[in-house]
């Protein structure tokens, strides 16, 4: 058993792991790792709409409990799982081509198929409604949020200041005409904001290949479900 | 003072009121600021003025519904450019939720201004592909087992004429990701790094800033930034072409510039409501210290 749940998930991890980097630096002349490699990438892209079915599964799940235990907020778990089904069976059907659900696209006289009609008509608006709302959190959590309170948070206040004037033509009409606000905000952007931008991605790119390199040798074992000591 | 303890708690419906107006009202009455150009933009446009017919760009629909306001005017402008100049498009979405959709209505409003273009011949669209990275680098060892037929036609692409001539990056000139989300990072730091085609990124002005590390870094020849960088692009074309004048002019049609009047207005509201905020917190902190 434990050879089934352990060792071989693990050989599994190795192997699709090292052979990615060891193709990486190895001479494309040897074929075979880097068809290998090929191969698994294909995999790859197989196992990624597979993640897509497994997301769709959670949704269900969670949200059906939810009902069940009729939670705080359960009606919009009914209506989520409404919109799913609806939305899901017109998208298999259309797929499929079954009775007027004949594809997901267009028709050849230009003409909506059900699913693209439900696709701009309500999944687009309701997308875009739900990002829009952001402009209006925003704006009052800067006003409670955005409070000179100490040093640090002035020097936040006064380069967001001079960003959000910098981005938008009202710098330049504020200095009569002049780019000088705005070629300054390009210059924050461009330098203090790189600098710091760079050095959160190095970190954060070393922490990945770290981490990347904890679940190949196996010391990493949480992705199986699984303590280290087990 | 009571003023003072009032605009604290100042109610946020008036922000939400006045939010929803500064955003509508430049919306139904535009006020056409003016339009200034960064070298990110420029740099793009730049590359793209550079290439002919004989030139093929990849252009990835990497964004959803949620933020349409602000790539779809970059998406338009970049098809827009590319095919005044003549340059070959080839469209794919990796985002999942509504790239493939925001390709399609993308084309739509682009097209009819481009009567003389042929499918299969000047451009192409190759749908969605789950998998992002993997897909990516796929799409680097061969284009045509990652699309093995096309979105519009389901025609394999080894028959269709533009894709007879392209295989994989190396017989393209540029990549151009209209993104939201992480999907961008991954075209410079993966596609440009591992096969070393240019890439341009049109993002979210939120997640702008941490697209300047890749272009310090010379991973990346241009970046939209937002619908400031999408504006920018506008005039451009404006500018080199003066035909599209009467396309961007057109009444109805949602552009970045006409999108900037909302936007500024937006900002200085946001900013005459941080400097409230500041007066009554300054305001009160002294008078605890004095009381």
């Amino acid at each position: 058993m434990q050879f089934l749940r352990l060792t071989i998930p693990l050989l599994l991890t190795a192997v699709a792991g090292l052979i990615p980097i060891i193709a990486f630096m190895w001479s494309t002349e040897t074929r075979w790792i880097h068809a290998t490699k090929d191969r698994l990438e294909v995999y790859m892209v197989i196992i990624a709409a597979f993640a897509l079915l497994l997301g769709v599964v959670n949704v269900i799940q969670s949200n059906v409990k939810k009902i069940e235990r009729r939670q705080k907020g359960w009606q919009y778990g009914a209506f989520l799982l409404a919109g799913l089904i609806s939305m899901g069976a017109v998208g298999i059907l259309s797929a499929a081509r079954i009775g007027p659900f004949q594809g997901i696209g267009f028709l050849d006289d230009g003409t909506r198929t059900p699913f693209q009609y439900m696709a701009e008509y309500i999944f687009n608006p309701l997308q875009a409604a739900m990002f829009a709302l952001l402009a209006f959190f925003m704006a009052s959590a800067a006003f409670r949020a955005f409070r000179a309170r100490n040093f640090e948070a002035t020097i936040l206040l006064v380069a967001a200041g001079i960003v959000m004037i910098g981005r938008i033509p009202l710098g330049e009409t504020l200095l009569g005409g002049s780019p000088l606000l705005g070629e300054f905000t390009e210059w924050l952007m461009t330098w203090p904001n790189g600098a710091a931008q760079r050095g959160i991605m190095i970190g954060a790119a070393l922490g990945a290949a770290s981490l990347s390199l904890r679940v190949i040798v196996g010391i990493e074992r949480s992705f199986l479900g699984i303590e280290r000591n087990e | 003072m009571e003023w003072l303890n009032r605009l604290m708690s100042l109610d946020r419906r008036w922000i939400f009121l006045f939010i929803a107006i500064g955003t509508a009202l430049p919306i139904i009455f535009p006020i056409g600021f003016g339009v200034t150009t960064t070298p990110p933009v420029q740099s793009l446009y730049d590359r793209i003025e550079a290439m002919d017919s004989t030139s093929v760009v990849l252009m990835s629909y990497d964004f959803g519904p949620s933020t349409s306001p602000e790539n779809n005017p970059m998406a338009d402008a970049v098809l827009r450019h590319c095919f005044a100049k003549g340059v070959r498009v080839i469209i794919v979405a990796l985002f999942p939720i509504g790239g493939v959709i925001m390709a399609d209505q993308s084309l739509d409003r682009v097209l009819p201004d481009f009567p003389d273009l042929e499918y299969g011949v000047d451009w192409i669209h190759l749908g969605y592909k789950s998998g992002g990275q993997a897909s990516m680098k796929q799409i680097g060892e061969d284009l045509h087992n990652v699309f093995p037929v096309d979105h519009r036609t389901n025609t394999p692409l080894s028959e269709i004429p533009l894709t007879q001539e392209v295989h994989a990056y190396r017989d393209m000139e540029l990549v151009v990701s209209v993104a939201t989300g992480i999907i961008g990072e991954w075209w410079a730091n993966l596609v440009n790094a591992q096969f070393g085609i240019p890439v341009a990124v049109g993002c979210t002005a939120v997640s702008a800033p941490k697209y300047y590390a890749y272009l310090l870094s010379g991973q990346m020849v241009g970046l939209l930034g937002g619908l400031k960088g999408a504006s920018e692009y506008e005039q451009l074309l404006m500018d080199g072409y003066p035909w599209m004048a009467e396309v961007y002019g057109r009444t109805g049609l949602y552009t970045a510039i006409k999108g900037m009047d909302a936007q500024t207005i937006d900002h200085s509201i946001i900013l005459v409501f941080i400097l409230i905020g500041n007066i009554a917190f300054f305001g009160t902190r002294s008078r605890r210290k004095q009381g």
